[in-house]
Protein backbone atom coordinates (compact mmCIF):
# COMPACT_ATOMS: atom_id res chain seq x y z
CA UNK A 1 0.00 0.00 0.00
CA UNK A 2 1.33 3.36 -0.88
CA UNK A 3 0.14 6.45 0.95
CA UNK A 4 -0.56 8.22 -2.32
CA UNK A 5 -3.97 9.81 -2.78
CA UNK A 6 -3.86 9.63 -6.57
CA UNK A 7 -2.03 6.86 -8.39
CA UNK A 8 -1.65 6.88 -12.13
CA UNK A 9 -0.51 3.55 -13.60
CA UNK A 10 0.87 3.10 -17.08
CA UNK A 11 -1.53 5.38 -18.90
CA UNK A 12 -1.34 5.12 -22.66
CA UNK A 13 -3.96 6.78 -24.77
CA UNK A 14 -4.69 6.83 -28.47
CA UNK A 15 -6.90 9.17 -30.46
CA UNK A 16 -8.42 8.42 -33.81
CA UNK A 17 -7.53 11.37 -36.01
CA UNK A 18 -8.12 12.06 -39.68
CA UNK A 19 -4.59 10.87 -40.45
CA UNK A 20 -4.83 7.64 -38.51
CA UNK A 21 -4.37 6.74 -34.88
CA UNK A 22 -2.45 9.25 -32.85
CA UNK A 23 -0.73 8.38 -29.60
CA UNK A 24 -1.39 11.13 -27.08
CA UNK A 25 0.02 9.57 -23.92
CA UNK A 26 2.72 6.94 -23.61
CA UNK A 27 3.02 4.93 -20.40
CA UNK A 28 2.52 7.75 -17.91
CA UNK A 29 2.75 6.81 -14.24
CA UNK A 30 2.80 9.13 -11.27
CA UNK A 31 1.62 9.48 -7.69
CA UNK A 32 0.34 12.41 -5.75
CA UNK A 33 0.02 12.67 -1.98
CA UNK A 34 -2.82 14.41 -0.21
CA UNK A 35 -2.42 18.17 0.07
CA UNK A 36 0.11 18.37 -2.71
CA UNK A 37 0.10 20.84 -5.58
CA UNK A 38 1.31 18.99 -8.65
CA UNK A 39 1.86 20.85 -11.91
CA UNK A 40 2.18 19.33 -15.36
CA UNK A 41 3.85 21.36 -18.05
CA UNK A 42 4.76 20.54 -21.60
CA UNK A 43 4.52 21.69 -25.20
CA UNK A 44 1.06 21.93 -26.69
CA UNK A 45 -0.15 18.60 -27.94
CA UNK A 46 1.82 16.68 -25.32
CA UNK A 47 -1.37 15.12 -23.96
CA UNK A 48 -1.44 17.01 -20.67
CA UNK A 49 -5.11 17.87 -21.01
CA UNK A 50 -5.82 14.25 -21.92
CA UNK A 51 -4.09 13.27 -18.69
CA UNK A 52 -6.36 15.60 -16.74
CA UNK A 53 -9.42 14.29 -18.55
CA UNK A 54 -8.48 10.73 -17.64
CA UNK A 55 -7.88 11.59 -13.98
CA UNK A 56 -11.19 13.47 -14.00
CA UNK A 57 -12.90 10.38 -15.37
CA UNK A 58 -14.11 12.19 -18.49
CA UNK A 59 -12.05 9.99 -20.80
CA UNK A 60 -11.36 6.26 -20.49
CA UNK A 61 -7.67 5.53 -21.10
CA UNK A 62 -6.73 3.06 -23.83
CA UNK A 63 -4.37 1.36 -21.38
CA UNK A 64 -3.60 1.78 -17.70
CA UNK A 65 -5.69 3.15 -14.88
CA UNK A 66 -6.07 5.88 -12.30
CA UNK A 67 -6.79 5.18 -8.64
CA UNK A 68 -7.98 7.58 -5.99
CA UNK A 69 -7.66 6.20 -2.45
CA UNK A 70 -6.81 2.90 -4.10
CA UNK A 71 -10.17 2.82 -5.90
CA UNK A 72 -10.14 2.69 -9.65
CA UNK A 73 -11.60 5.81 -11.33
CA UNK A 74 -14.59 4.89 -13.49
CA UNK A 75 -16.00 8.31 -14.23
CA UNK A 76 -16.36 11.81 -12.85
CA UNK A 77 -17.32 12.03 -9.19
CA UNK A 78 -17.64 14.69 -6.48
CA UNK A 79 -14.23 13.80 -5.00
CA UNK A 80 -12.60 15.51 -7.99
CA UNK A 81 -13.64 19.10 -8.79
CA UNK A 82 -12.61 20.77 -12.03
CA UNK A 83 -11.72 24.30 -13.06
CA UNK A 84 -11.39 24.96 -16.78
CA UNK A 85 -9.63 27.71 -18.71
CA UNK A 86 -12.94 28.82 -20.22
CA UNK A 87 -14.63 29.01 -16.75
CA UNK A 88 -17.55 26.81 -17.89
CA UNK A 89 -20.06 28.89 -15.94
CA UNK A 90 -23.81 28.60 -16.44
CA UNK A 91 -24.85 31.85 -18.06
CA UNK A 92 -28.53 31.60 -17.14
CA UNK A 93 -27.70 31.43 -13.44
CA UNK A 94 -26.57 34.19 -11.12
CA UNK A 95 -23.16 34.04 -9.47
CA UNK A 96 -24.62 32.54 -6.31
CA UNK A 97 -26.75 30.04 -8.24
CA UNK A 98 -23.61 28.95 -10.08
CA UNK A 99 -21.83 28.30 -6.80
CA UNK A 100 -24.92 26.48 -5.49
CA UNK A 101 -25.19 24.39 -8.65
CA UNK A 102 -23.15 21.42 -7.45
CA UNK A 103 -24.72 21.55 -4.01
CA UNK A 104 -28.16 21.33 -5.56
CA UNK A 105 -27.13 18.22 -7.47
CA UNK A 106 -25.57 16.80 -4.33
CA UNK A 107 -28.98 17.18 -2.71
CA UNK A 108 -28.40 19.95 -0.16
CA UNK A 109 -31.42 21.94 1.02
CA UNK A 110 -32.01 25.51 -0.05
CA UNK A 111 -30.77 27.07 3.17
CA UNK A 112 -27.64 24.95 3.48
CA UNK A 113 -26.80 25.65 -0.17
CA UNK A 114 -27.13 29.39 0.23
CA UNK A 115 -25.05 29.39 3.39
CA UNK A 116 -22.24 27.38 1.83
CA UNK A 117 -22.30 29.38 -1.38
CA UNK A 118 -22.06 32.66 0.56
CA UNK A 119 -19.10 31.28 2.51
CA UNK A 120 -17.14 30.40 -0.62
CA UNK A 121 -18.15 33.58 -2.42
CA UNK A 122 -16.72 35.49 0.51
CA UNK A 123 -13.56 33.38 0.30
CA UNK A 124 -12.99 34.46 -3.31
CA UNK A 125 -14.11 38.03 -2.57
CA UNK A 126 -17.27 38.03 -4.68
CA UNK A 127 -20.04 38.15 -2.10
CA UNK A 128 -21.29 41.53 -3.23
CA UNK A 129 -21.60 40.25 -6.81
CA UNK A 130 -23.69 37.22 -5.87
CA UNK A 131 -26.81 38.49 -7.67
CA UNK A 132 -25.00 39.34 -10.90
CA UNK A 133 -25.13 37.16 -13.95
CA UNK A 134 -21.78 35.76 -14.94
CA UNK A 135 -21.72 37.62 -18.27
CA UNK A 136 -21.63 40.83 -16.26
CA UNK A 137 -18.27 39.89 -14.72
CA UNK A 138 -14.67 40.25 -15.87
CA UNK A 139 -12.59 37.19 -16.72
CA UNK A 140 -10.81 37.19 -13.37
CA UNK A 141 -14.11 37.35 -11.51
CA UNK A 142 -15.56 34.58 -13.64
CA UNK A 143 -12.68 32.29 -12.76
CA UNK A 144 -13.20 33.15 -9.08
CA UNK A 145 -16.81 32.02 -9.43
CA UNK A 146 -15.61 28.76 -10.98
CA UNK A 147 -13.15 28.27 -8.11
CA UNK A 148 -15.89 28.94 -5.55
CA UNK A 149 -18.24 26.55 -7.36
CA UNK A 150 -15.65 23.78 -7.30
CA UNK A 151 -14.68 24.41 -3.66
CA UNK A 152 -18.29 24.58 -2.44
CA UNK A 153 -18.82 20.90 -3.24
CA UNK A 154 -15.79 20.20 -1.01
CA UNK A 155 -13.87 17.84 -3.31
CA UNK A 156 -10.67 16.25 -2.05
CA UNK A 157 -8.94 16.97 -5.31
CA UNK A 158 -9.02 19.96 -7.62
CA UNK A 159 -8.17 19.48 -11.28
CA UNK A 160 -7.15 22.74 -12.95
CA UNK A 161 -6.82 22.85 -16.73
CA UNK A 162 -4.80 25.96 -17.62
CA UNK A 163 -7.05 27.87 -15.26
CA UNK A 164 -5.56 31.31 -15.72
CA UNK A 165 -4.56 31.05 -19.37
CA UNK A 166 -7.34 33.35 -20.58
CA UNK A 167 -6.53 36.15 -18.14
CA UNK A 168 -4.24 39.14 -18.53
CA UNK A 169 -0.82 38.96 -16.89
CA UNK A 170 -1.70 40.98 -13.79
CA UNK A 171 -4.93 39.13 -13.10
CA UNK A 172 -3.18 35.82 -13.67
CA UNK A 173 -0.59 36.57 -10.97
CA UNK A 174 -3.22 37.83 -8.54
CA UNK A 175 -5.32 34.72 -8.98
CA UNK A 176 -2.27 32.48 -8.62
CA UNK A 177 -1.55 34.11 -5.27
CA UNK A 178 -5.21 33.79 -4.32
CA UNK A 179 -5.18 30.10 -5.20
CA UNK A 180 -2.21 29.56 -2.90
CA UNK A 181 -3.98 31.44 -0.13
CA UNK A 182 -7.04 29.23 -0.60
CA UNK A 183 -4.83 26.15 -0.66
CA UNK A 184 -3.29 27.28 2.62
CA UNK A 185 -6.76 27.36 4.19
CA UNK A 186 -8.18 24.22 2.61
CA UNK A 187 -5.12 22.04 1.86
CA UNK A 188 -6.81 20.53 -1.17
CA UNK A 189 -4.79 18.27 -3.44
CA UNK A 190 -4.33 20.21 -6.66
CA UNK A 191 -3.48 18.79 -10.07
CA UNK A 192 -2.61 21.67 -12.35
CA UNK A 193 -2.12 21.67 -16.10
CA UNK A 194 -0.30 24.72 -17.40
CA UNK A 195 1.81 25.93 -20.28
CA UNK A 196 3.40 28.63 -18.15
CA UNK A 197 6.77 27.78 -16.59
CA UNK A 198 6.37 30.62 -14.14
CA UNK A 199 2.94 29.36 -13.05
CA UNK A 200 4.16 25.80 -12.56
CA UNK A 201 7.14 26.89 -10.45
CA UNK A 202 5.22 29.47 -8.44
CA UNK A 203 2.26 27.22 -7.58
CA UNK A 204 3.51 23.68 -7.40
CA UNK A 205 5.37 21.55 -4.90
CA UNK A 206 6.37 19.31 -7.76
CA UNK A 207 6.47 20.15 -11.45
CA UNK A 208 6.25 17.40 -14.02
CA UNK A 209 7.69 18.19 -17.46
CA UNK A 210 6.26 16.15 -20.31
CA UNK A 211 7.82 15.28 -23.63
CA UNK A 212 6.40 16.32 -26.96
CA UNK A 213 4.05 13.88 -28.64
CA UNK A 214 3.49 11.27 -27.58
CA UNK A 215 3.42 12.63 -24.02
CA UNK A 216 5.75 10.87 -21.62
CA UNK A 217 7.05 12.03 -18.29
CA UNK A 218 10.42 13.65 -18.93
CA UNK A 219 11.19 14.60 -15.38
CA UNK A 220 9.48 15.43 -12.10
CA UNK A 221 11.16 18.26 -10.25
CA UNK A 222 10.61 19.18 -6.63
CA UNK A 223 10.16 22.91 -6.10
CA UNK A 224 11.51 23.81 -2.67
CA UNK A 225 10.51 27.40 -2.30
CA UNK A 226 9.74 29.00 1.08
CA UNK A 227 6.19 28.64 2.47
CA UNK A 228 3.83 30.40 2.53
CA UNK A 229 4.49 31.35 -1.03
CA UNK A 230 1.59 33.63 -1.85
CA UNK A 231 3.82 36.69 -1.44
CA UNK A 232 4.63 38.01 -4.89
CA UNK A 233 8.21 38.74 -3.81
CA UNK A 234 8.91 35.05 -4.23
CA UNK A 235 8.58 35.64 -7.96
CA UNK A 236 11.75 37.71 -8.09
CA UNK A 237 13.87 35.66 -5.68
CA UNK A 238 17.06 33.98 -6.96
CA UNK A 239 15.80 30.45 -6.08
CA UNK A 240 12.59 31.06 -7.99
CA UNK A 241 14.52 32.15 -11.05
CA UNK A 242 16.85 29.17 -10.78
CA UNK A 243 13.85 26.79 -10.78
CA UNK A 244 12.32 28.65 -13.65
CA UNK A 245 15.50 28.30 -15.64
CA UNK A 246 15.73 24.55 -15.04
CA UNK A 247 12.12 23.92 -15.99
CA UNK A 248 12.40 26.21 -18.98
CA UNK A 249 15.48 24.34 -20.21
CA UNK A 250 13.60 21.06 -20.12
CA UNK A 251 10.53 22.51 -21.79
CA UNK A 252 12.63 24.12 -24.52
CA UNK A 253 14.28 20.81 -25.33
CA UNK A 254 10.82 19.44 -26.01
CA UNK A 255 9.50 22.40 -27.96
CA UNK A 256 12.62 22.15 -30.12
CA UNK A 257 12.09 18.44 -30.71
CA UNK A 258 8.51 18.94 -31.78
CA UNK A 259 9.35 18.74 -35.46
CA UNK A 260 8.52 15.06 -35.68
CA UNK A 261 5.44 14.05 -37.64
CA UNK A 262 2.15 14.54 -35.82
CA UNK A 263 0.67 11.16 -36.46
CA UNK A 264 1.64 7.55 -36.53
CA UNK A 265 0.06 5.40 -39.15
CA UNK A 266 -2.61 3.13 -37.74
CA UNK B 1 -2.38 74.83 -30.84
CA UNK B 2 -6.10 75.21 -31.34
CA UNK B 3 -8.08 72.00 -31.81
CA UNK B 4 -9.06 71.51 -35.41
CA UNK B 5 -12.81 71.42 -36.02
CA UNK B 6 -14.60 69.64 -38.79
CA UNK B 7 -18.13 71.03 -38.60
CA UNK B 8 -19.52 68.91 -41.43
CA UNK B 9 -18.30 65.66 -39.97
CA UNK B 10 -19.52 66.63 -36.52
CA UNK B 11 -23.03 67.12 -37.90
CA UNK B 12 -22.96 63.78 -39.69
CA UNK B 13 -21.83 62.07 -36.55
CA UNK B 14 -24.67 63.62 -34.59
CA UNK B 15 -27.17 62.39 -37.15
CA UNK B 16 -25.57 58.95 -37.11
CA UNK B 17 -26.21 58.74 -33.38
CA UNK B 18 -30.00 58.82 -33.91
CA UNK B 19 -30.90 55.98 -36.28
CA UNK B 20 -34.56 56.04 -35.19
CA UNK B 21 -35.04 59.67 -36.12
CA UNK B 22 -33.36 59.01 -39.48
CA UNK B 23 -35.68 56.06 -40.06
CA UNK B 24 -38.79 58.06 -39.19
CA UNK B 25 -37.73 60.92 -41.44
CA UNK B 26 -37.13 58.55 -44.37
CA UNK B 27 -40.62 57.04 -43.98
CA UNK B 28 -42.21 60.49 -43.80
CA UNK B 29 -40.19 61.58 -46.83
CA UNK B 30 -41.47 58.65 -48.89
CA UNK B 31 -45.07 59.40 -47.90
CA UNK B 32 -44.63 63.05 -48.87
CA UNK B 33 -43.06 62.16 -52.24
CA UNK B 34 -45.71 59.52 -52.84
CA UNK B 35 -48.51 61.98 -52.01
CA UNK B 36 -46.94 64.56 -54.29
CA UNK B 37 -46.61 62.19 -57.26
CA UNK B 38 -50.16 60.84 -56.88
CA UNK B 39 -51.89 64.19 -56.24
CA UNK B 40 -55.11 64.69 -58.26
CA UNK B 41 -54.48 65.64 -61.87
CA UNK B 42 -51.12 63.93 -62.37
CA UNK B 43 -50.64 61.00 -64.74
CA UNK B 44 -49.84 58.65 -61.83
CA UNK B 45 -53.01 59.48 -59.91
CA UNK B 46 -55.11 57.04 -61.92
CA UNK B 47 -52.59 54.23 -61.63
CA UNK B 48 -51.36 54.42 -58.06
CA UNK B 49 -53.51 55.22 -55.05
CA UNK B 50 -52.34 58.08 -52.89
CA UNK B 51 -51.63 57.62 -49.19
CA UNK B 52 -54.67 59.70 -48.34
CA UNK B 53 -56.94 57.51 -50.43
CA UNK B 54 -55.57 54.39 -48.79
CA UNK B 55 -56.21 55.77 -45.32
CA UNK B 56 -59.78 56.57 -46.36
CA UNK B 57 -60.22 53.07 -47.76
CA UNK B 58 -58.75 51.51 -44.61
CA UNK B 59 -61.27 53.46 -42.60
CA UNK B 60 -64.07 52.12 -44.80
CA UNK B 61 -62.74 48.56 -44.45
CA UNK B 62 -62.49 48.89 -40.71
CA UNK B 63 -66.11 50.06 -40.47
CA UNK B 64 -67.82 47.99 -43.14
CA UNK B 65 -65.43 45.08 -43.64
CA UNK B 66 -64.34 43.59 -46.94
CA UNK B 67 -67.24 42.33 -49.10
CA UNK B 68 -69.49 41.99 -46.07
CA UNK B 69 -66.96 40.22 -43.86
CA UNK B 70 -65.26 42.29 -41.18
CA UNK B 71 -61.55 42.97 -41.53
CA UNK B 72 -61.09 41.62 -38.04
CA UNK B 73 -62.48 38.19 -38.96
CA UNK B 74 -60.09 37.92 -41.94
CA UNK B 75 -57.27 38.89 -39.66
CA UNK B 76 -58.45 36.42 -37.05
CA UNK B 77 -58.70 33.59 -39.59
CA UNK B 78 -55.09 34.06 -40.69
CA UNK B 79 -53.81 34.46 -37.16
CA UNK B 80 -55.64 31.38 -35.86
CA UNK B 81 -54.20 29.17 -38.61
CA UNK B 82 -50.73 30.51 -37.96
CA UNK B 83 -50.98 30.07 -34.23
CA UNK B 84 -52.32 26.52 -34.36
CA UNK B 85 -49.78 25.39 -36.98
CA UNK B 86 -46.90 27.24 -35.37
CA UNK B 87 -47.65 26.08 -31.83
CA UNK B 88 -47.94 22.43 -32.83
CA UNK B 89 -44.91 22.72 -35.14
CA UNK B 90 -42.80 24.38 -32.44
CA UNK B 91 -43.66 21.95 -29.68
CA UNK B 92 -42.94 18.90 -31.83
CA UNK B 93 -39.93 20.71 -33.36
CA UNK B 94 -38.36 21.30 -29.96
CA UNK B 95 -39.01 17.71 -28.86
CA UNK B 96 -37.63 16.18 -32.06
CA UNK B 97 -34.71 18.63 -32.08
CA UNK B 98 -33.76 17.67 -28.53
CA UNK B 99 -33.71 14.01 -29.51
CA UNK B 100 -31.75 14.59 -32.73
CA UNK B 101 -29.26 16.78 -30.90
CA UNK B 102 -28.49 14.09 -28.35
CA UNK B 103 -28.78 10.88 -30.32
CA UNK B 104 -26.27 10.57 -33.13
CA UNK B 105 -27.88 7.49 -34.66
CA UNK B 106 -31.32 9.08 -34.92
CA UNK B 107 -29.66 12.24 -36.22
CA UNK B 108 -27.84 10.27 -38.92
CA UNK B 109 -31.01 8.39 -39.86
CA UNK B 110 -33.01 11.61 -40.25
CA UNK B 111 -30.23 13.71 -41.80
CA UNK B 112 -30.92 12.83 -45.48
CA UNK B 113 -34.62 13.69 -45.13
CA UNK B 114 -33.93 16.94 -43.38
CA UNK B 115 -31.25 18.04 -45.82
CA UNK B 116 -33.49 17.24 -48.76
CA UNK B 117 -36.59 18.90 -47.38
CA UNK B 118 -34.88 22.01 -46.02
CA UNK B 119 -34.26 23.85 -49.32
CA UNK B 120 -37.84 23.21 -50.54
CA UNK B 121 -39.97 26.26 -49.77
CA UNK B 122 -43.05 25.25 -47.80
CA UNK B 123 -45.18 26.96 -50.46
CA UNK B 124 -44.19 24.21 -52.90
CA UNK B 125 -46.10 21.69 -50.78
CA UNK B 126 -49.38 23.57 -50.98
CA UNK B 127 -50.65 21.91 -54.19
CA UNK B 128 -49.61 18.49 -52.94
CA UNK B 129 -51.25 18.96 -49.58
CA UNK B 130 -54.42 20.19 -51.27
CA UNK B 131 -54.44 17.03 -53.42
CA UNK B 132 -54.15 14.88 -50.33
CA UNK B 133 -56.31 16.70 -47.83
CA UNK B 134 -58.46 19.11 -49.84
CA UNK B 135 -58.69 22.87 -49.34
CA UNK B 136 -59.93 22.86 -45.76
CA UNK B 137 -58.31 24.27 -42.63
CA UNK B 138 -56.31 21.12 -42.08
CA UNK B 139 -54.28 21.61 -45.27
CA UNK B 140 -53.28 25.15 -44.36
CA UNK B 141 -52.40 24.25 -40.81
CA UNK B 142 -50.36 21.29 -42.02
CA UNK B 143 -48.22 23.45 -44.30
CA UNK B 144 -47.61 25.93 -41.48
CA UNK B 145 -46.85 23.07 -39.14
CA UNK B 146 -44.26 21.68 -41.55
CA UNK B 147 -42.43 24.94 -42.10
CA UNK B 148 -42.21 25.85 -38.42
CA UNK B 149 -41.41 22.29 -37.38
CA UNK B 150 -38.45 22.13 -39.72
CA UNK B 151 -36.86 25.37 -38.54
CA UNK B 152 -37.46 24.83 -34.86
CA UNK B 153 -36.23 21.23 -34.87
CA UNK B 154 -33.07 22.04 -36.84
CA UNK B 155 -32.21 24.98 -34.58
CA UNK B 156 -32.95 23.07 -31.41
CA UNK B 157 -30.73 20.19 -32.54
CA UNK B 158 -27.95 22.65 -33.42
CA UNK B 159 -28.32 24.23 -29.99
CA UNK B 160 -28.01 20.90 -28.22
CA UNK B 161 -24.95 19.98 -30.28
CA UNK B 162 -23.34 23.33 -29.50
CA UNK B 163 -23.44 22.81 -25.72
CA UNK B 164 -19.78 23.07 -24.66
CA UNK B 165 -18.51 19.78 -23.27
CA UNK B 166 -16.96 21.56 -20.26
CA UNK B 167 -20.40 22.63 -19.04
CA UNK B 168 -21.46 19.00 -19.02
CA UNK B 169 -18.24 17.82 -17.40
CA UNK B 170 -18.54 20.29 -14.54
CA UNK B 171 -22.04 19.00 -13.80
CA UNK B 172 -20.77 15.41 -14.00
CA UNK B 173 -18.16 16.10 -11.33
CA UNK B 174 -21.05 16.84 -8.97
CA UNK B 175 -22.59 13.50 -9.87
CA UNK B 176 -25.38 14.81 -12.12
CA UNK B 177 -27.70 12.16 -13.54
CA UNK B 178 -28.51 12.27 -17.24
CA UNK B 179 -31.92 13.71 -16.36
CA UNK B 180 -30.26 16.48 -14.34
CA UNK B 181 -27.73 17.08 -17.12
CA UNK B 182 -30.60 17.55 -19.53
CA UNK B 183 -32.76 19.85 -17.42
CA UNK B 184 -30.01 21.82 -15.65
CA UNK B 185 -27.44 22.15 -18.44
CA UNK B 186 -28.35 21.03 -21.95
CA UNK B 187 -31.83 22.50 -22.23
CA UNK B 188 -31.06 25.96 -20.81
CA UNK B 189 -27.82 26.20 -22.80
CA UNK B 190 -29.69 25.33 -26.01
CA UNK B 191 -32.53 27.79 -25.34
CA UNK B 192 -31.07 30.74 -27.28
CA UNK B 193 -30.92 28.53 -30.38
CA UNK B 194 -34.48 27.38 -29.75
CA UNK B 195 -35.60 31.01 -29.53
CA UNK B 196 -33.88 31.80 -32.81
CA UNK B 197 -35.68 28.87 -34.41
CA UNK B 198 -39.00 30.11 -33.02
CA UNK B 199 -38.40 33.59 -34.39
CA UNK B 200 -37.60 32.38 -37.89
CA UNK B 201 -40.32 29.73 -37.70
CA UNK B 202 -42.99 32.25 -36.79
CA UNK B 203 -42.00 34.66 -39.57
CA UNK B 204 -42.07 31.76 -41.99
CA UNK B 205 -45.43 30.52 -40.72
CA UNK B 206 -46.93 33.93 -41.29
CA UNK B 207 -45.57 34.04 -44.83
CA UNK B 208 -46.86 30.54 -45.51
CA UNK B 209 -50.36 31.18 -44.17
CA UNK B 210 -50.75 34.10 -46.54
CA UNK B 211 -49.45 32.00 -49.44
CA UNK B 212 -51.83 29.14 -48.68
CA UNK B 213 -54.74 31.57 -48.46
CA UNK B 214 -53.82 32.96 -51.86
CA UNK B 215 -54.24 29.51 -53.33
CA UNK B 216 -57.36 28.24 -51.67
CA UNK B 217 -59.35 29.93 -48.94
CA UNK B 218 -62.63 31.66 -48.17
CA UNK B 219 -61.22 33.84 -45.42
CA UNK B 220 -57.98 35.37 -44.20
CA UNK B 221 -55.81 38.29 -45.29
CA UNK B 222 -54.28 36.25 -48.12
CA UNK B 223 -57.75 35.43 -49.44
CA UNK B 224 -58.69 39.10 -49.15
CA UNK B 225 -55.83 40.40 -51.30
CA UNK B 226 -56.29 37.63 -53.86
CA UNK B 227 -60.00 38.34 -54.11
CA UNK B 228 -59.43 42.08 -54.25
CA UNK B 229 -56.91 41.67 -57.06
CA UNK B 230 -59.32 39.45 -59.01
CA UNK B 231 -61.99 42.11 -58.81
CA UNK B 232 -59.58 44.96 -59.34
CA UNK B 233 -60.04 46.52 -55.93
CA UNK B 234 -56.47 47.76 -56.03
CA UNK B 235 -56.66 49.85 -52.88
CA UNK B 236 -57.81 46.83 -50.89
CA UNK B 237 -54.84 44.88 -52.25
CA UNK B 238 -52.43 47.52 -50.98
CA UNK B 239 -54.10 47.69 -47.62
CA UNK B 240 -54.06 43.90 -47.33
CA UNK B 241 -50.34 43.77 -48.11
CA UNK B 242 -49.70 46.56 -45.64
CA UNK B 243 -51.64 44.77 -42.89
CA UNK B 244 -49.80 41.51 -43.56
CA UNK B 245 -46.51 43.36 -43.13
CA UNK B 246 -47.73 45.06 -39.99
CA UNK B 247 -48.82 41.80 -38.36
CA UNK B 248 -45.51 40.14 -39.31
CA UNK B 249 -43.65 42.99 -37.67
CA UNK B 250 -45.78 42.76 -34.51
CA UNK B 251 -45.32 38.99 -34.26
CA UNK B 252 -41.55 39.36 -34.51
CA UNK B 253 -41.60 42.20 -31.97
CA UNK B 254 -43.44 40.03 -29.48
CA UNK B 255 -40.91 37.22 -29.85
CA UNK B 256 -37.99 39.63 -29.51
CA UNK B 257 -39.46 40.83 -26.22
CA UNK B 258 -39.98 37.26 -25.05
CA UNK B 259 -36.41 36.44 -26.07
CA UNK B 260 -34.95 39.32 -24.09
CA UNK B 261 -36.87 38.21 -21.03
CA UNK B 262 -36.43 34.45 -21.25
CA UNK B 263 -32.90 34.11 -22.63
CA UNK B 264 -31.36 37.28 -21.27
CA UNK B 265 -27.88 35.76 -21.55
CA UNK B 266 -28.19 35.11 -25.28
CA UNK B 267 -25.15 36.32 -27.20
CA UNK B 268 -23.27 37.23 -24.02
CA UNK B 269 -20.12 35.42 -22.98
Amino acid sequence: MSDALIEVFGLTHYFDGPAGTHKALDNVSLEMVAGEIFAVIGPSGCGKTTLLNIIGGFVDPSEGEVRVHGERVRGPAPDRGVIFQGYALYRWLTVQENVEFGLKILGLGRKARAERARHYLALVGLDEFRSHYTYQLSGGMKQRVAIARALAADPEILLLDEPFGALDAQMREILQEELLRIWDKTRKTIFLITHSVEEAVFLSHRTCVMTARPGRIKQILEINLPQPRYDFHVRTSPQFNAYKERVLEMVREEVGSDSRPDHMSA
Amino acid sequence: MKPVRYPKEALLRRIEAHPRIVGTVSVLAIIVIWSFLTRPGTSLSGVLASPGELVEELWVLLRKGYMGTSLWSHFQASLMRTMIGFTLGSISGVLVGLVIGQNKIIAAALAPFFSFVRPIPAIAYIPMVILWFGIGEFSKILVIFMSSFLYVSMNTAAGVRAVPVDLIRVAQTFGASSRQLFFYVIFPEALPYVMLGLKVGLALSWAVVVASELVAAQSGLGYMIMDAATFFRIKDVYIGVFLIGLVGLLLEGILVLVERKVVHWSGKA
